[in-house]
C-alpha cells in the first residue's frame, strides 16, 4: 500500500511528459484529418443549417426569414416529395435486387469451374464504366425507338417498353443499369461465400441435406453479416444517386445543353427526381440557397439514421480494433 | 484519476474545436457580406479586355459571332473582346454570382424569361443611364414586344440581341396530296388539316400531320397558348391561370388535337422515333411531320438539311374567335446585359451599344444566324438579306398583337410549371382541368412568394 | 464408392448406376452453371460491344436500327479526338486525379495508420466520424462549400475546390487503408520500437512496404472516384470549358452532337477504356480492395 502512494505521489519523471508527447504526437498523425473535418464537414454542416433559415440568392445579403424555406419545401415545392417516393422505390427495389442479384453472381461464379478468372473479369468490367459514360450507353441502348434492345425484342415478338421515355419503366431501367455494374458486390459475396467453411458442408451433406438446404442452413448464416452490410451500404449509396437519373433524364428528354430552355428535372414526369438532383435544382438552378440548404438537411438526417444502424450492426467494420 | 496524463489530450482536443469554431465562425461571417462593388468608373477609352458568354454552339453561329466581334474591334480598337460559346443559362448565373477575373462582363441568354431573374437580383446592371448617357430612346429603337421583355419593374437590365419569332411551317407537297390548298388561319382549320395530313402506318405513322406533345420540341404551352393571347398574371401580380380563358382553351384544344390524331402513348412512342431538333434529321425536314410550330432559324436549317423540301411558312393559326387578329405570333429574343460584377461597364457598354444599336451590325448579324433583326431601323434597312418566305416573321415580328411571355422575379420558373401541368394533362394523368388550373396557379404564386 | 476411391490414379468407365446418377448429375450441373455463366457474361459484355460497334457506324446508320455497322468508319474516333476542347477533358482529368490520388494518399497515410494502431481518447470517435463522413453524400455541404470557394477564394471555374480537399485525407481511404492496416502484426511496429525508432520511422520503414498492398487498393479506388466524378466538376468547372473533366465533357459532347450517337458513343468509348486498361494490369489490388471494404477484414 504504501509503494502504491508513492507511486501516486511520486510520478516517475518521465511520465506526464511523455505522455504528453504521445499526445502532440497523436495529434500530428490525425492533423490531416482533424483540419479536413473541421473545414469540410463540421464548418459547412453548420453552415448549412445557418443557410436554411436565410434567404439568400447569391447577389443580395442573406435575410433572415425562419421556417419559410422549410415549409415550401415540405409543403409546396412540387419536386419534394415525388423525390422522397422515388428514393423509397430505389431503395425497396433496387437495394433488394442488387443484393440478390450480387449474391447469385457471386454464387455463380464460385460455382464457375472453367476459366474463372475470365468470367469473374467479364462480370466485374461494367462496375469500371464511369457512371456518365455507362448511363449513356445505356440510354443509347434503350432507346425506345433507335435502340438494338428494343429492335431485338420486337424481332422477337415481346412488347418493347419505352425504358427511360416511360415514367413507369425509368426507374426499371436505372436499376437495370445498376445490375449491369454489379461488380462490388459481386467481388464481395465472392469472397464471403469462400470464406464458409468447407467442413460445414460436407457435415450437411453427410447428413443429406439437399442444395437449397445446405444454401439455408450453412452459407446464409454464414454470410448474413455481409448481406446486411451490403443492403445497408445499398441504401445510404441510394442516397446519394445523382449522377445516373440526372444523365438518364437530360439525354432521354432531348434537352440540349446549348438550348435556352429550362430544364425539366426527373423525366419522365419526376421519375428520376432524387434528393440530390433537388440541391442542384434549388440551389444552382433556382438559386435559392436557403431551400437547397433545407433538402441538403433531410438529405443528411436519411444518411446518418442509416449510418447509425450500421455502425450499431458493426456488421464487418472491426470496431473494436485490434 | 485527476492528473496531468489526462489533461493533455483533452486539452488538445478542446484547442482544436474551439480553433474550428472561431475559424467558422470567422469563415460565415465573411460568406455573408455583399460581393466587392463595382461601378461604372471604368475608362472605356483606355486598353482593356472584356468576357463576353454567349450561348450559340453551331459552327455557323460561332462565326456569325466571330464577325460581330471582329466589326466592333475594328470600330474600337482599344477593347479586346475575349468570346466563351455555349455558355448555358445554369453557367451564366453562376458566373455572374461569383465575379471574379473569369466571369464574364458582358452575358447573353436565349432565356427572355429569365430577365426579371437577372434584374430584381441585380446580377445585370440598369442600362437606362446608359442609354441616356449617349442619347438613345430605347422605345424609339425597338419594336414593342422586344422592350416589353428586356425589362423587369421599370429595370431595364437587358436590351434585345437579335429576336425569334414562332410560325407555322408546312410541307407543300404533303398539302398538294392532301388537297389542302392554303394555310389554316383558325383553329379549326388546323386541326382539320392535322387530321388529313396523317396517315397511320400499325402502330404508328407513315406521315403524322403536327406532333402537339407538349415534348415536341417547340410546341410548348408558352409557344401553343401564346397565339391565344393570355394574360400571365394579374394586376397583383398573381397568376391568372384559372381565370383567363384563354388557357383553358389552349389545353382543351391541345389534348382534343392529341385525341384525334392517335393518343398520347402512340404520338409518344413516334415522337422517340423522330430525330433530334437540331440535327439534319428532324422531321420536318424527312417529311415524317407535315406541319411544324418552329421559331425561324428553322427556314435555314431545313433548306439545308433538304434542298427539295418544298417549304411554306405562315403565321400559326389563331383561335377561332380571334381571328381578325391572324397574323400574329410569339416573340422572344436573344437578350444581353452588362455584369453587376464586372469592373469595365463602361467598355461593356460601347460593346453592347454597338451589337445592339448600331443598325449595319445587327443587319449583318441577323443575315448570318437568321434571326429577325431587333432595332427599328434595322426591320427596315435594305441590307437585309432573306428568302421572301422570311418574310413573315418580320411581319410577325412587328404585329401589334403579336405577344410575348412576361418576366417574373424567379425567371422561367412558372413557364416550367405550367408546361408541367400540360404533360400530366396530355397524357391522362390529371382529369380535373379546372381544378388543376386552379392548383398550378396557387404553386405559382407559392413561387414567387419564396423568392421575394 | 470408397473401394473405387482407393483405388490409384487410373480413370475407368462409371460402373455402378449409383455412380452413373452422380455423374450425370455433376455434368448437368456443369452445363446449368457454365450456361448461366454464358448468359451472365453475355448481359455483361453486349452493352460494351454495341458501344462499340456503333461507334464504328456511319452518321446515317447509327439512327436506324442496324446492329452491325455496315461500314467501319474508324474515323469517328478521329473526329472526337479533333473536337475542341478534348484534349483539354483528357489533361484536367489526369491532373484531378493524379494529383488527387496522391495528395489522398500521403494525407490519408497516417491518419490510418493512428486509428489503426494508437490508443488515445477519442479513437472511436474518430472513427465513427470518419465512417460518418464517408457515408455523407456531397450535397449535404455543397452550398456553403461552394459559396466558401467561388466568393471567398475565387477558385470556381478550376478543378482546386475539388483537389485541395484531398490533401487533408479521405474518409474512405482513411477507413479502408485502417482496416488493412490493422492486420499487420503488432510484433512488427514492436521489433521497431526496440531498435530505437520513433512512430513516424516506424511507419516510413516498417509499416508502409507491408501496407503496398492497402496503398495501392485505395490509390485506385481514388483515382477512380476522381476520374468518374460527375457533380464535382459540374459544380466547380462547369463554367469554364478549360477546367472540363471527361464526364463533364462526355456530356456537353452529346449535347454538341445531338443525334450523332456515333460519335457519341466512340467518345463513350474513349472514356471508359482507360479505367478497363488500368483495371487488367491492377486487378489484383481492386479486388483486394473491394474485399477490405465489406469483409471481416
Amino acid at each position: 500500500m504504501s509503494t502504491v502512494t508513492l507511486a501516486k505521489k511520486r510520478r516517475p519523471p518521465g511520465l506526464a511528459a511523455k505522455q504528453r508527447k504521445q499526445a502532440l504526437r497523436t495529434l500530428a498523425f490525425m492533423s490531416p484529418w482533424l483540419i479536413g473535418f473541421a473545414v469540410f464537414f463540421a464548418y459547412p454542416l453548420i453552415s448549412t443549417v445557418y443557410f436554411s433559415f436565410m434567404h439568400y440568392d447569391g447577389f443580395k445579403p442573406p435575410t433572415w426569414v425562419g421556417t419559410k424555406n422549410w415549409t415550401y419545401v415540405f409543403k409546396n415545392y412540387p419536386y419534394f416529395w415525388p423525390a422522397m417516393r422515388n428514393t423509397l422505390w430505389l431503395v425497396v427495389v433496387m437495394v433488394s435486387l442488387r443484393v440478390v442479384f450480387g449474391l447469385g453472381v457471386g454464387l455463380l461464379i464460385t460455382k464457375i469451374k472453367t476459366a474463372t478468372g475470365v468470367f469473374r473479369t467479364l462480370f466485374y468490367l461494367p462496375y469500371l464504366a464511369p457512371p456518365v459514360a455507362a448511363t449513356m450507353a445505356f440510354a443509347f441502348l434503350l432507346n425506345p425507338g433507335t435502340g438494338p434492345v428494343n429492335s431485338l425484342l420486337e424481332k422477337v415478338g415481346i412488347p418493347a417498353p419505352g425504358w427511360f421515355n416511360d415514367p413507369t419503366w425509368s426507374k426499371p431501367a436505372l436499376t437495370l443499369l445498376a445490375l449491369w455494374g454489379i461488380g462490388d458486390l459481386m467481388v464481395i459475396f465472392m469472397a464471403a461465400l469462400l470464406d464458409v467453411p468447407q467442413e460445414q458442408y460436407e457435415a450437411a451433406e453427410l447428413d443429406g441435406a439437399s442444395a437449397w438446404q445446405r444454401f439455408r442452413y450453412v452459407t446464409l448464416p454464414n454470410i448474413s453479416p455481409i448481406v446486411m452490410f451490403a443492403v445497408v451500404t445499398g441504401v445510404i449509396q441510394t442516397m446519394q444517386y445523382y449522377t445516373q437519373p440526372l444523365i438518364a433524364g437530360k439525354v432521354a428528354s432531348g434537352v440540349i445543353q446549348g438550348a435556352g430552355t429550362q430544364f425539366e428535372p426527373g423525366y419522365p414526369e419526376k421519375s428520376t427526381l432524387t434528393l440530390p438532383q433537388l440541391v442542384y435544382n434549388l440551389g444552382f438552378q433556382r438559386f435559392d440557397y436557403g431551400s437547397a440548404c433545407v433538402v441538403a438537411l433531410v438529405l443528411f438526417a436519411l444518411s446518418m439514421v442509416f449510418t447509425a444502424f450500421l455502425m450499431r450492426r458493426r456488421g464487418g467494420l472491426n470496431l473494436a480494433g485490434d | 484519476m485527476p492528473g496531468t496524463s489526462r489533461k493533455t489530450p483533452i486539452t488538445s482536443r478542446k484547442a482544436a474545436v474551439a480553433l474550428a469554431a472561431s475559424a467558422s465562425l470567422a469563415l460565415l461571417t465573411t460568406a455573408c457580406t455583399g460581393q466587392s462593388s463595382s461601378g461604372a468608373s471604368d475608362d472605356a477609352s483606355k486598353d482593356v479586355t472584356i468576357n463576353f458568354w454567349h450561348a450559340w454552339s453551331a459552327a455557323s453561329e460561332l462565326s456569325a459571332v466571330k464577325s460581330l466581334v471582329a466589326g466592333f474591334e475594328k470600330a474600337h480598337p482599344n477593347i479586346h473582346v475575349n468570346v466563351v460559346g455555349n455558355m448555358t443559362d445554369d453557367k451564366i448565373n453562376q458566373a455572374l454570382r461569383t465575379g471574379g477575373g473569369k466571369s464574364p462582363d458582358v452575358i447573353s441568354s436565349f432565356t427572355t424569361n429569365n430577365v426579371g431573374k437577372f434584374c430584381s437580383s441585380g446580377a445585370l446592371v440598369d442600362l437606362n443611364p446608359f442609354f441616356k448617357k449617349d442619347g438613345i430612346d430605347p422605345e424609339t429603337t425597338f419594336p414593342k414586344a422586344m422592350n416589353e421583355y428586356t425589362q423587369f419593374d421599370g429595370n431595364r437590365c437587358t436590351a434585345p440581341l437579335l429576336g425569334d419569332a414562332y410560325g407555322l411551317y408546312y410541307n407543300k407537297t404533303e398539302f398538294k396530296k392532301a388537297g389542302i390548298t392554303s394555310p389554316p388561319k383558325t383553329w379549326s382549320e388546323f386541326e382539320a388539316d392535322a387530321k388529313k395530313l396523317t396517315i397511320s402506318k400499325g402502330d404508328s405513322y407513315s406521315q403524322l400531320g403536327f406532333m402537339p406533345n407538349y415534348h415536341g420540341w417547340e410546341s410548348t404551352t408558352e409557344h401553343l397558348f401564346a397565339q391565344f393571347s393570355p394574360t400571365y398574371f394579374d394586376k397583383s401580380g398573381k397568376s391568372a391561370l384559372a381565370t383567363d380563358p384563354a388557357f383553358k382553351a389552349g389545353f382543351t384544344l391541345q389534348k382534343k388535337l392529341v385525341d384525334e390524331l392517335g393518343g398520347f402513348k402512340k404520338l409518344e412512342s413516334y415522337r422517340s422515333t423522330l430525330g433530334d431538333e437540331w440535327g439534319d434529321k428532324h422531321p420536318f425536314h424527312t417529311g415524317q411531320v407535315a406541319m411544324q410550330l418552329d421559331g425561324e432559324w428553322r427556314l435555314g436549317m431545313a433548306t439545308a438539311a433538304n434542298p427539295k423540301l418544298d417549304i411554306g411558312v405562315a403565321p400559326l393559326p389563331v383561335p377561332d374567335d380571334q381571328v381578325a387578329q391572324y397574323g400574329k405570333g410569339y416573340i422572344t429574343g436573344t437578350i444581353t446585359g452588362i455584369a453587376a460584377n464586372s469592373k469595365k461597364q463602361n467598355a461593356a457598354w460601347e460593346f453592347v451599344k454597338y451589337i445592339t444599336t448600331d443598325t449595319d451590325a445587327v443587319v449583318g448579324f441577323s443575315n448570318a444566324i437568321h434571326n429577325v433583326p431587333s432595332t427599328l431601323a434595322a426591320l427596315k434597312s435594305p441590307k437585309l438579306k432573306y428568302d421572301p418566305r422570311f418574310k413573315t416573321f418580320l411581319d410577325i415580328a412587328s404585329n401589334q398583337y403579336s405577344t410575348t411571355s412576361p418576366a417574373s422575379i424567379n425567371g422561367g420558373v412558372y413557364l416550367t410549371t405550367i408546361q408541367n401541368l400540360g404533360y400530366d394533362y396530355e397524357s391522362g394523368k390529371v382529369k380535373d382541368l379546372d381544378s388543376a388550373l386552379k392548383s398550378t396557379a396557387k404553386q405559382i404564386d407559392t413561387d414567387i412568394a419564396q423568392a421575394k | 464408392m470408397a473401394q473405387v476411391l482407393d483405388k490409384p490414379v487410373e480413370l475407368r468407365a462409371p460402373v455402378t448406376p449409383a455412380e452413373r446418377t452422380a455423374r450425370r448429375k455433376a455434368l448437368m450441373e456443369w452445363i446449368a452453371v457454365h450456361s448461366l455463366g454464358v448468359a451472365a457474361a453475355l448481359f455483361f459484355t453486349l452493352p460494351f460491344v454495341f458501344v462499340f460497334l456503333t461507334s464504328l457506324m456511319s452518321d446515317s446508320q447509327a439512327l436506324s436500327r442496324d446492329l452491325i455497322p455496315h461500314t467501319w468508319e474508324w474515323g469517328n474516333y478521329k473526329k472526337v479526338f479533333d473536337t475542341p476542347g478534348f484534349l483539354t477533358w483528357w489533361k484536367n482529368t489526369l491532373i484531378y486525379a493524379g494529383l488527387g490520388t496522391v495528395l489522398t494518399v500521403v494525407s490519408s497515410i497516417p491518419v490510418a495508420y493512428a486509428l489503426a494502431k494508437f490508443r488515445f481518447r477519442g479513437r472511436n470517435l474518430s472513427l465513427m466520424l470518419v465512417i460518418s463522413m464517408m457515408m455523407l453524400p456531397p450535397q449535404v455541404v455543397i452550398i456553403p462549400m461552394y459559396l466558401f470557394w467561388a466568393k471567398q477564394l475565387d477558385l470556381s471555374g478550376t478543378l482546386w475546390p475539388l483537389i485541395i480537399p484531398m490533401a487533408f485525407g479521405d474518409a474512405f481511404s482513411i477507413f479502408l487503408l485502417r482496416q488493412f492496416l490493422m492486420t499487420i502484426p503488432n510484433e512488427y511496429l514492436d521489433a521497431a520500437k526496440v531498435d530505437g525508432c520513433g512512430e513516424f520511422k516506424t511507419l516510413v520503414r516498417v509499416v508502409l512496404p507491408m501496407a503496398k498492398p492497402g496503398i495501392a487498393a485505395v490509390a485506385l479506388f481514388q483515382f477512380f472516384y476522381a476520374w468518374n466524378d460527375y457533380f464535382g466538376p459540374q459544380i466547380y468547372a462547369s463554367e469554364n470549358p478549360g477546367a472540363w473533366t471527361l464526364s463533364y465533357g462526355l456530356e456537353s459532347f452529346k449535347g454538341a452532337h445531338h443525334t450523332d450517337w456515333n460519335l457519341t458513343m466512340a467518345a463513350t468509348v474513349l472514356v471508359m477504356a482507360p479505367v478497363i486498361l488500368v483495371f487488367f494490369f491492377a486487378q489484383k489490388a481492386f479486388v483486394e480492395g473491394v474485399t477490405l471494404t465489406g469483409v471481416k477484414g
